[in-house]
């Protein structure tokens, strides 16, 4: 085989060139700390990341919507606790004046009077709001839901939050629901179409109530006990005890729904963790290997030049003297 | 045989060592020569005369000294063939990894993620419908995807408009060749005419078919004088013999093959088609053809797909919801009528571009904690809305992300494939054509001494002539 002038250079330069490529790429996962730089790196990898990515902010806004929703749903249950303390209270009235043991007219007025507090407490309870909503007012949320009659005008609008990926929950009870009140019609145009309905949104609230609402039972009591009615007082207590057994249950609603909401706040952390393991693994450097790398790339580039020295040197001229 | 003629064979012997040191001599001069083949000096023993009777066949020197250069046509061939495949990659791959760069997220912001904004912005304004600043940031990161829109969609064009440009320097530089080689062929046929073979002009028109065939998938072949008849494939005729003809490279309106209204297309003047854009392949042209009507254009199609059908998704649902002046109906997206082009004119509608208030979030009208058109909205994210309902947006964009790396990633190793062949066929023809200093140290000293040699053969006779001459 001849070998010329050409073919030695050309090997040298070869040599360096591909070395020197190496030891760059290195160099770069070194200083960026990472391994994938470019989507040609790891096709795959590039798009797998970039969908993590999305989850992950995904995720973070449900966590948030998770968190929005749980203060929601805990002020609700503490106000359905005020309320549901308030109509035990208006139920022993109720029970201490219809058996006329200890009961008279005189009696029986100095405890309207209570009752028409609970009531004016009530009606502030169900106007309670957090922030600038209120609790109870549906889609209503900028006025107050109950007004000093007890008339409801709020309406039965369940505000849905995304508490993990296509797992919706209303973050409200509404005042249908766990008041027994009405809603007020108001004039409406159409809505309820094929579109909005592709995600689990909210009725609208057309849902009307069993009759008993807490508002029109402590005014019915009121009422009874200033005309000293004493079996008119006795029929309070049916549904009393049915607006009672509402909150009770309206309590316990809200309480498996933050259940729930920490259930996927959970899993979403859980999902946070291995998919921030599961990017790293794709795009992360293993900086002890790329370190080790190096020094092995070095070493070959420093023999490459000291055996290409040998080889480039002597020629036949220098013999030629 | 006469003394006269003894001199007459150191003279000839002499002539041939001085034309061996200066082929040497030329040979170790052009050792750097790119595409230079050395040369070496060829002789035939001069026949005798049988004069002195037929069992006295005396040599009279040497005679027909030519220079001829070493060369292997076959290897040749196969350089330029080579030469073609890495020229095709390499080209593709310099608009590849701009265009990976259009795509590159891997360290800052892109479409993927301005569009999760989008969507997320929609989710903090269903947990606020009514919330001014809500409102505010919602637009505002739709109008940020709007302008990543337009970026790639801009982005993508330029390339196409650089690749564009590269075509015509490349079509200039192959009519140049085109001529050069008509003139090469010329001149060695003159040349060749003695029987002298042109060695310098015949290196240069290897160099000249070995550039030609970088561009393009060409056919060549020698005609019996000797002349390159090049044709390119799907392109007709280029060179023939004292022949050439000539491409150009035009602009003109889009065509059914993914080429764009107002990128050039080729026409050759020796064919009979009216472009030959689509048939010539392979080389830097083919490459550049390749990458602006295939790949580029597939790209811009399918973000244009995006574009499109995220915009009416969004305004289907929008349309239909309640804004806070309770109306309903009012586009969310100035959406674009065509797929054609819709990521460039993809706008936010003037409504909501001016007025924040006509972001619509309810259902209902006078509803301010009506969250439901804005949960409709974020629910696009998810819902398979791209490929005839088999991705979501999010997954049809990845996809271009992991094609063009995908792209990229097979065209690099490719082209580290080619260079490696072709590394290996410059090697094959360095062994073959290449100059070694040695081997001309060498071939210096042996003719050295051969002139000596000769020179003294030369003073010999001339001492006989005298010896007879001092006869008396």
């Amino acid at each position: 085989m001849r070998v010329t002038e050409h073919t030695n250079f050309d090997l040298v330069r070869e040599n360096v060139r591909k070395s020197k490529e190496r030891m760059e790429g290195l160099q770069r996962q070194n200083a960026t700390l990472k391994k994938l730089n470019a989507p040609s790196d790891d096709p795959i990898g590039a798009a797998k990341i970039l969908e993590i990515r999305t989850d992950r902010v995904n995720n973070e806004q449900f966590l948030n919507n998770a968190r929005l929703a749980e203060t929601f749903l805990s002020n609700t249950d503490h106000a359905l606790s005020e309320l549901s303390d308030l109509v035990v209270r208006a139920k022993e009235i109720a029970i201490g004046q219809s058996s006329g043991a200890s009961a008279n007219d005189d009696t029986r007025k100095g405890l309207a009077e209570e009752v028409k507090q609970l009531f004016l407490q009530a009606v502030s309870t169900g106007n309670r709001r957090i922030g600038e909503r209120y609790l109870f007012g549906g889609y209503r949320v900028h006025e107050p839901p109950i007004d000093q009659d007890g008339v409801f005008r709020g309406d039965g609008g369940k505000m849905m939050v995304e508490v993990s990926n296509g797992v919706y929950l209303p973050m409200n009870v509404t005042g249908p629901e766990v008041l027994g009140v009405t809603v007020q019609e108001r004039p409406r145009e159409g809505d309820e179409n094929s579109q909005v309905n592709r995600t689990p949104a909210g009725h609208t609230g057309s849902e009307e109530s069993s009759g008993t609402n807490i508002f029109d039972e402590l005014q019915r009591l009121r009422i009874s006990l200033l005309t000293g009615d004493v079996d008119s007082v006795r029929g309070t207590l049916e549904g009393l005890d049915e607006v009672h057994g509402k909150l009770i249950a309206a309590r316990a609603m809200v309480g498996s729904r933050i259940q729930g909401i920490q259930t996927a706040t959970n899993s979403l952390e859980r999902q946070n963790l291995t998919q921030a393991n599961l990017s790293s693994s794709l795009e992360d450097a293993d900086m002890a290997q790329v370190v080790a790398d190096l020094a092995k790339e070095e070493t070959v580039f420093r023999s490459s030049l000291a055996s290409s020295q040998k080889l480039i040197q002597p020629t036949l001229l220098e013999f030629l003297r | 045989m006469g003394v006269n003629n003894v001199m007459q064979t150191g003279r000839s012997g002499l002539l041939a060592a001085k034309s061996g040191i200066a082929t040497s001599g030329h040979n170790i001069a052009n050792a750097n020569t790119e595409g230079f083949n050395r040369q070496r000096v060829q002789v035939n023993a001069e026949a005798t005369e049988s004069k002195n009777g037929p069992k006295a066949m005396i040599g009279r020197g040497v005679r027909d000294v030519r220079v001829n250069r070493v060369n292997d046509e076959y290897v040749e061939k196969q350089i330029r063939e080579g030469n073609r495949n890495l020229a095709f990659t390499e080209e593709r791959d310099v608009s590849l990894r701009q265009v990976e760069d259009i795509f590159n997220e891997m360290s800052g912001e892109g479409l993927n993620r301005v569009m999760t904004k989008f969507f997320n912005e929609f989710r903090k304004l269903s947990n606020d419908p009514d919330n001014e600043a809500i409102r505010q940031s919602v637009r505002e990161a739709s109008q940020a995807m709007v302008t990543d829109f337009h970026r790639i969609r801009k982005e993508v064009d330029e390339v196409r408009k650089h690749i564009d440009s590269r075509i015509t320097g490349y079509v200039r530089e192959m009519n140049a060749l085109g001529e050069e080689l008509k003139e090469l062929n010329l001149k060695i046929k003159i040349s060749s005419i003695g029987g002298a073979s042109p060695n310098d002009l015949l290196d240069r028109r290897d160099i000249v078919m070995k550039e030609l065939a970088s561009f393009v998938d060409l056919q060549a072949h020698k005609d019996n004088e000797g002349s390159y008849v090049v044709e390119i494939k799907g392109g007709g005729p280029f060179v023939s013999g004292t022949v050439s003809s000539k491409l150009h490279a035009e602009t003109s309106p889009a065509d059914e093959f993914g080429k764009v209204d107002g990128s050039l297309d080729i026409r050759s003047e020796s064919s009979n088609s009216p472009t030959v854009t689509q048939s010539i392949s392979g080389g830097k042209l083919g490459a550049l053809i390749e990458t602006r009507d295939k790949t580029l254009s597939a790209i811009s199609g399918r973000m244009d797909e995006i574009a499109f059908n995220l915009a009416h998704a969004v305004n289907e649902i929008h349309s239909q919801g309640f804004n806070r002046y309770g109306q309903q109906g009012v586009a969310y997206f100035k959406a674009p009528e065509q797929i054609d082009r819709a990521a460039e004119v993809l706008e936010l509608s003037d409504a909501v571009r001016e007025n924040i208030n006509f972001i619509a979030t309810a259902a209902q009208p006078d509803a301010p904690g009506d969250n439901r058109i804005a949960l409709a909205i974020t629910g696009l994210q998810g819902l398979k809305l791209m490929n005839d309902g088999k991705s979501t947006l999010d997954d049809f964009y990845n996809s271009i992300v992991a094609d063009v790396g995908v792209a990229t990633d097979r065209n690099r190793s490719a082209m580290n494939q080619n260079k490696d062949i072709v590394m290996q066929l410059g090697k094959m023809r360095e062994q073959i054509s290449g100059v070694s200093i040695d081997e001309e140290t060498t071939n210096l000293l042996q003719f050295q001494h051969t002139f000596d040699a000769s020179a003294k053969v030369i003073q010999i006779a001339d001492e006989m002539l005298k010896t007879i001459l001092d006869l008396r």
